[in-house]
């Protein structure tokens, strides 16, 4: 089973996201901010980071940043913005995204992201 | 009336919303994360305080824990929702992490034979900071070529003093090996004393973490074990002390934190770290 | 070798603070291209007055986060209205971590801040509007019920709403019970803010 960790501070968001993934039949692990979630993926490896922007004490793009310089297999990353300008999803792929998403993101819409970064055919 | 019902009317109810309300709060606040098997302990512990605090049910618990200014009642609760004694050894796995893996890094890095510096904050009764002396002497091949400054602070003169002393109950060493307690302790009747040498090995001093003037003379340390007291702090506290703390390390020194504790609750200022034994944080070495 | 202590904890000579140094002195030392010598001005100038400008000047150029970190805890400390004023200023910024940094700080702010997040709520930016809910959370006022509820009946931005959402799940009584289902009316097609505001009203009603 396919491994995603949830990077949002709004539990919410996080439990939407969760509901949609485990329906489809992905393992799910959640954090509240970049430094949880750089616990997380160095203790134990995911498929697909599905990451926030705005979070407290360490940001998505700072995130990212770190993540990209781990000692760890390196896996897709999707940024899940509420900021839909050109000038945010360049940020997001010069910090190391490999996706961009804008908020809210309808359940389909996020399947379809998450099978394509991971390589899955959608049916 | 019945037994039953005068039962429920004196145990306030925690239903799973409750739970899951004050989970997600708890989490948030402290990083820690109950899982529905710890239903029975978490709701145990709340209606201790709803009842301790007059609160009368989780609603008006929940707004004092939610809304109190001094944020008192959530550092009273976290205390009693993680286990907060101390004791040789305890959390033995970062002594072996300090060893097996913090000082080799640490020693290759070193230019010249300065002393490598460890600072144990809080002290308590001093526990942590003799573990920590008795751990090297016991299993770190380094310390025939290296000395080692050991100081441990603590905001509290008594403890300090309780610590200088090394006297301790049988509680509080019950966890170390019979020949290191034969080897660096007397029984005095229902005690054991501390020897000289160990004792002599750690500086002990009085340090309020949350003021700047007082840390001010701490510099070039290269370990700092901070372990379970930033998770008591407010949120400016945590973050005055983690200021320090960056102030106190030498570029690439490291932080360890207690066990329930995460820098994700605390502060930016530190890279995470992953070594076989345990998650610890550092400075950066490139940080000036 | 062996343990070893120092005779006192004296302090390497560069490490003491210059006595009584003057504002001038200080807020030209935040300009230093040593960040050591930045965070030490940054933290002696809490004992001044009217530092709050310069010290906001600053933070929105530092690179350093570590100064930014030291800056805005005396801001923090500080906290008259031109240190809140100055901070929320910076939500403005491109710079994520800037942003996310004086969310906290603002939040930290002790004193009544009701009119720059009154100000902020109004913005035009529906990024800014989230940022004041984000504030709203960390702050321990039991008002902020009231608050949540107005953003949730009028802000016509589905995100700012959801965030305010967000919050009514762990502040929310029964008095945003109704505008929660206005709410879903008002969204009726977006399936997130269902989802959020079902969410909301299960954690209000307790069962």
């Amino acid at each position: 089973m396919k491994r995603i960790l949830l990077v949002d501070d709004a539990a919410t968001v996080r439990m939407y996201h969760r509901d949609i993934l485990e329906c489809a039949g992905y393992a799910v692990e959640e954090a509240w901010n970049g430094i949880e979630a750089l616990e997380k993926a160095l203790q134990s490896p995911f498929d697909l980071f599905l990451v926030d922007v705005n979070m407290p004490k360490l940001d998505g793009y700072g995130f990212l940043r770190e993540l990209r310089r781990l000692e760890i297999p390196q896996m897709p990353a999707i940024i899940v913005s509420t900021e839909a300008e050109a000038d945010d999803q360049l940020q997001a792929y010069r910090s190391g995204a490999n996706g961009y998403l804008v908020k809210p993101v309808s359940p389909s819409q996020l399947l379809t992201h998450v099978r394509l970064m991971l390589g899955e055919h959608s049916q | 009336m019945s037994a039953s019902y005068q039962h429920s009317e004196s145990v306030p109810e925690i239903t799973d919303e409750d739970f899951l309300k004050f989970k997600e709060f708890f989490y948030r606040k402290t990083g820690i994360n109950f899982e529905l098997t710890k239903r029975y302990f978490v709701d145990k512990r709340l209606v201790e305080r709803i009842k301790a605090t007059n609160t009368e049910n989780f609603r008006g618990y929940f707004a004092l824990l939610r809304f109190q200014p001094s944020g008192e009642e959530l550092q009273q609760l976290t205390n009693l929702m993680t286990v907060n004694e101390t004791y040789f050894l305890r959390e033995e796995y970062q002594f072996k992490c300090l060893v097996n893996s913090i000082l080799p890094e640490i020693v290759q890095r070193k230019k010249g034979r300065d002393p490598i510096r460890i600072w144990c904050i809080p002290s308590s009764s001093g526990e942590e900071p003799y573990s920590v002396a008795m751990y090297l002497q016991e299993t770190w091949p380094g310390i025939a070529d290296w000395d080692v400054e050991i100081i441990s602070s603590d905001i509290d003169t008594n403890i300090l003093r309780r610590a200088r002393a090394g006297r301790y109950s049988i509680r509080s060493v019950q966890h170390m090996p019979a020949v290191w307690l034969e080897k660096y302790f007397t029984g005095v009747k229902n005690e054991y004393q501390l020897c000289d040498d160990l004792r002599q090995a750690v500086e002990f001093t009085r340090v309020n973490l949350s003021e700047p003037a007082d840390t001010l003379r701490y510099r070039n340390f290269d370990i700092i074990f901070c372990r379970n007291l930033l998770i008591y702090f407010d949120d400016l506290s945590r973050k005055t002390a983690a200021e320090a703390f960056y102030e106190v390390l030498n570029p690439g020194g490291y932080i360890c934190l207690g066990h329930s504790e995460s820098m994700s609750r605390i502060s930016p200022l530190f890279k995470v770290c992953k070594f076989p034994e345990a998650i610890v944080y550092r400075k950066a070495l490139e940080a000036r | 070798m062996a343990f070893v202590k120092r005779k006192a904890m004296e302090p390497a000579p560069a490490d003491v603070p210059k006595q009584e140094r003057s504002c001038a002195e200080l807020t030209a030392c935040l300009e230093d291209s040593d960040p050591q010598t930045r965070r030490q001005a940054a933290r002696e100038m809490l004992h001044f007055p009217d530092v709050s400008g310069a010290l906001v000047s600053r933070l929105r150029r530092e690179q350093d986060a570590a100064v930014r970190e030291v800056i805005l805890t005396t801001l923090v400390r500080l906290a008259d209205p031109s240190a809140a004023a100055g901070m929320a200023e910076c939500l403005r910024s491109e710079d994520a971590a800037l942003r996310n940094e004086v969310i906290e700080a603002i939040g930290l702010l002790s004193g009544d801040v009701s009119a720059t997040l009154r100000t902020l709520l109004a913005d035009s930016d529906p990024d800014v509007r989230i940022f004041a809910v984000n504030i709203l959370d960390s702050r321990r006022q039991p008002d902020v019920e009231s608050w949540l509820i107005e953003v949730i009946e009028k802000d016509v931005h589905l995100n700012v709403c959801a965030t305010a959402v967000d919050l009514l799940c762990e502040v929310g009584t029964e008095a945003a019970l109704e505008p929660l289902l206005r709410l879903k009316v008002r969204f009726v097609s977006e399936v997130f803010i269902q989802f959020a505001a079902n969410r909301a009203i299960k954690r209000i009603r307790g069962v």
